[in-house]
């Protein structure tokens, strides 16, 4: 499904992605960790489009197509979707019309009629559910005045409403109370299937105890240092990325 | 000088003598006065031509055409080609002019107690308020034109304690070559009373010209004054309009000016506060594209205790085009425990695009709360990668802040078939598709 080789991405003139080889098949489930600043989000917007990114070389392909060589909404509609770290507020855009243009610039892609409003509030309560997503939130401005976890399910949310083929969740654990994470893993888990890969970026151990990886691999200063199945999550979380990083060295 | 004028309000007139050495446009009046029949009551030479030099033209460039408006050739065309009603499902009462001629076909008056509402034209002996020394004819040249020129317009009068039951549209359209256009509305509404007016100005493809339309209005105590005012023309006409609006004692008026289309256009609105507990509000949204101008320039005179004034102007530039916000409030020394806003907030959508952005409080009291801003900045990109992180188009996303940005402006309008036509019309213009769909839900 997704083909990364040898990814060198810059910002700003700064070098972050420095040769990153990865390898995601259909259905399966991986997990990146590392410390702070070694370039996760990073490739999280690399793989989104974000513009800003400079791709200094390597190739991306994703279901057989060169991915760098669409830009952020191609690649939305070709199935690729990325739960931000930091979702963005847009005030004066209700949550509800933005999921709809969104729904509807797929179904254009697919060359499918705009959705019958009926069909699309069908739609929305079915997958708000999956997040217990406060039914008010949908009228209100995305994200504006949304709480932490209020804005992480909504992200999980609009995952659930565009069905894409491979999710990268970007700290989606990030500032969520147990009781949110347990509702955002199981819209994850509820969302999980053969056909369809996801890409876990988190800094702790303790998302992938309700997410559970098939791979786990480490993040550090631009490269993939190290990986294996999720037991290498553990043995991170008891000695540290120090560990990693003197191995490394060593 | 007249003496008995606050300098406070005095506007360029003092410029005059410089300016007034540039005229050489006595000809070419004297030449309008003879083939329009008019008696020469306002003197244009008093004030100053319209040059760069002269602040209320600073960025408004007109020294390459001012001349042409006076040597137009004046037509009276019949509704030729005039768009039957421009807003759809509108009830409303009408008065259409075409290139300055009542078109009493396509007008609807209404038969209403207490309201006379008709052509200046067939007024009878029924009086026209007269400019007085803050009025924009003593100021301004294109004001000073409509001054001497103008003969049709509405007139309007609704007595103590009425309230219209339907507003009332007026529809100015301009057709044809070298048209000029001139229209003035008479507005006086008694105590009490309340009244909607939508102003709606369009032009024919290949019309040019100019078109110059004053509308002065006096809003007696508790009176209520809606103006939804829309420009959205074709051709190459020039578009220069004035509100001369006088409020009294807890009155409330607003203006909404929208402008969705136009090769060169400036709205020049000044309201006088004269009375305690009055409101005044001005909203505007323009979204100019390639090549077109506009430029609004407004001043709120507070001159009394006790009143309050907003003021919100939202502009979207496109393509090469110049945008003009200046936003004058005056607080006098009487004017204590006034509140006065003023927002004036700019999308440069394109590096062509140029913005000039000037708000100008000038405050004499010691107790108000006056509050301003401005700002000119671009799309924020941070929200449209997120939208194209979804799916949605950058057109699409960028028409999506497009609508949030300038919703609230929309929402203020008076008329609500009025606010869906121009969110059709401005969808129509910039090609997006997704907006018609955005806005059924709001309602
Ligand atoms: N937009 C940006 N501008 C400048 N520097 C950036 C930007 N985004 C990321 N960086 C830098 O790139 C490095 C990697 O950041 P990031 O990918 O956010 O790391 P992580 O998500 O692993 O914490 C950091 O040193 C960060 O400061
Ligand atoms: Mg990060």
């Amino acid at each position: 499904m997704l083909k990364i080789n040898e990814l060198k991405a810059s910002v700003e003139e700064a070098a972050i992605l420095k040769g990153l080889n990865l390898t995601i098949n259909p259905g399966e489930v991986h997990a990146i960790m590392g410390p702070n600043g070694s370039g996760k989000s990073t490739l999280a917007s690399v793989l989104a489009g974000r513009e800003e990114y400079e791709v200094e070389g390597g190739s991306v392909d994703f279901n057989g197509a060169d991915l760098l060589d669409m830009d952020a909404t191609e690649r939305a509609r070709a199935g690729l979707f990325l739960a931000f770290q930091y979702p963005v507020e847009i005030p004066g855009v209700s949550n509800i019309n933005f999921m709809r243009a969104a729904v509807n610039g797929k179904r254009e892609h697919e060359g499918l009629e705009p959705i019958k409003g009926k069909a699309f509030l069908d739609m929305v309560k079915k997958k708000a559910q999956l997040v217990e997503l406060d039914g008010r939130l949908r009228n209100r401005s995305v994200n504006e005045g949304f709480s932490g976890g209020e804005k992480k399910r909504n992200e999980i949310f609009q995952m659930a409403m565009l069905e894409p083929e491979l999710a990268i969740l970007d700290e989606t654990d990030s500032g969520l109370d147990i009781d949110a994470l347990r509702i955002v893993s199981d819209g994850v888990n509820a969302m999980r299937s053969p056909e369809r890969s996801f890409l876990v970026i988190t800094h702790y151990q303790r998302l992938l105890e309700y997410i559970v990886p098939d791979f786990v691999h480490v993040l550090v200063d631009g490269r993939i240092v190290r990986s294996g199945g999720k037991e290498l999550a553990l043995e991170l979380e008891e000695k540290g990325y120090d560990w990693i990083k003197e191995d490394i060295v060593a | 000088m007249d003496n008995a004028k606050p300098q406070l309000m005095d506007r360029p007139k003092a410029e005059a003598k410089h300016a007034a050495s540039e005229t050489s446009g006595a000809a070419l009046v004297s030449a309008l006065d003879e083939l329009l029949g008019v008696q020469a009551d306002v003197a244009l030479d008093a004030v100053p031509v319209p040059h760069r030099r002269v602040e209320r033209w600073k960025y408004t460039p007109v020294a390459a055409w001012w001349k042409d408006v006076l040597a137009s050739e004046v037509q009276t065309v019949a509704a030729a080609g005039c768009e039957a009603n421009p807003v759809p499902g509108l009830d409303a009462y009408r008065l259409v002019f075409v290139n300055g001629t009542f078109d009493a076909a396509a007008s609807d008056l209404p038969v209403h107690t207490g309201v006379m509402c008709m052509p200046v034209s067939q007024r009878g002996d029924a009086p026209l308020q007269s400019a007085d020394a803050f009025s924009p004819e003593e100021s301004d040249w294109f004001a000073g034109l409509n001054g001497r020129y103008s003969q049709e317009g509405l007139y309007l009068r609704v007595a103590q304690g009425v309230e219209l039951d339907r507003p009332i549209l007026i529809h100015h359209h301009t057709c044809g070559a070298g048209v000029f256009n001139v229209l003035r509305h008479d507005i006086a509404l008694g105590l009490n009373a309340s009244v909607k007016i939508v102003q709606w100005s369009t032009a024919a493809a290949e019309a040019d010209g100019a078109v110059n339309v004053l509308t002065r209005a006096d809003v007696g105590e508790g009176a209520r004054l809606h103006i939804d005012k829309v420009q959205d023309e074709e051709g190459t006409v020039r578009h220069i309009a004035f509100e001369d609006i006088r409020q009294g004692k807890a009155s409330q008026v607003e203006v909404h000016t929208i402008t969705v289309r136009g090769a060169w256009v400036r709205n020049d609105l000044a309201f006088r506060i004269n009375g305690q507990g009055a409101h005044a509000e001005l909203n505007g949204a323009f979204l100019p594209g390639e090549g077109e101008f506009v430029d609004n320039h407004t001043t709120v005179d507070h001159r009394v205790p006790h009143c309050t004034s907003s003021e919100n102007y939202k502009g979207i530039l496109y393509g090469k085009s110049t945008g003009v916000f200046n936003g004058k409030v005056f607080v006098r020394p009487d004017a204590q425990q006034t509140n006065a806003y003023q927002q004036n907030a700019n999308i440069l959508a394109s590096d062509m695009a140029s913005m000039n952005a000037k708000p100008e409080l000038e405050i004499y009291a010691d107790d108000v709360k006056c509050s301003h801003g401005c700002t000119v900045g671009q799309f924020d990109s941070d929200a449209l990668f997120y939208a194209r992180s979804r799916g949605v188009g950058l057109e699409a996303a960028k028409a999506m802040l497009v609508h949030a940005f300038i919703g609230d402006v929309l929402k203020g309008l008076a008329v609500t078939e009025v606010r869906l036509e121009v969110e059709h019309r401005l969808a129509e213009k910039h090609g997006w598709d997704v907006w018609s769909d955005h806005l059924n839900d709001d309602a």
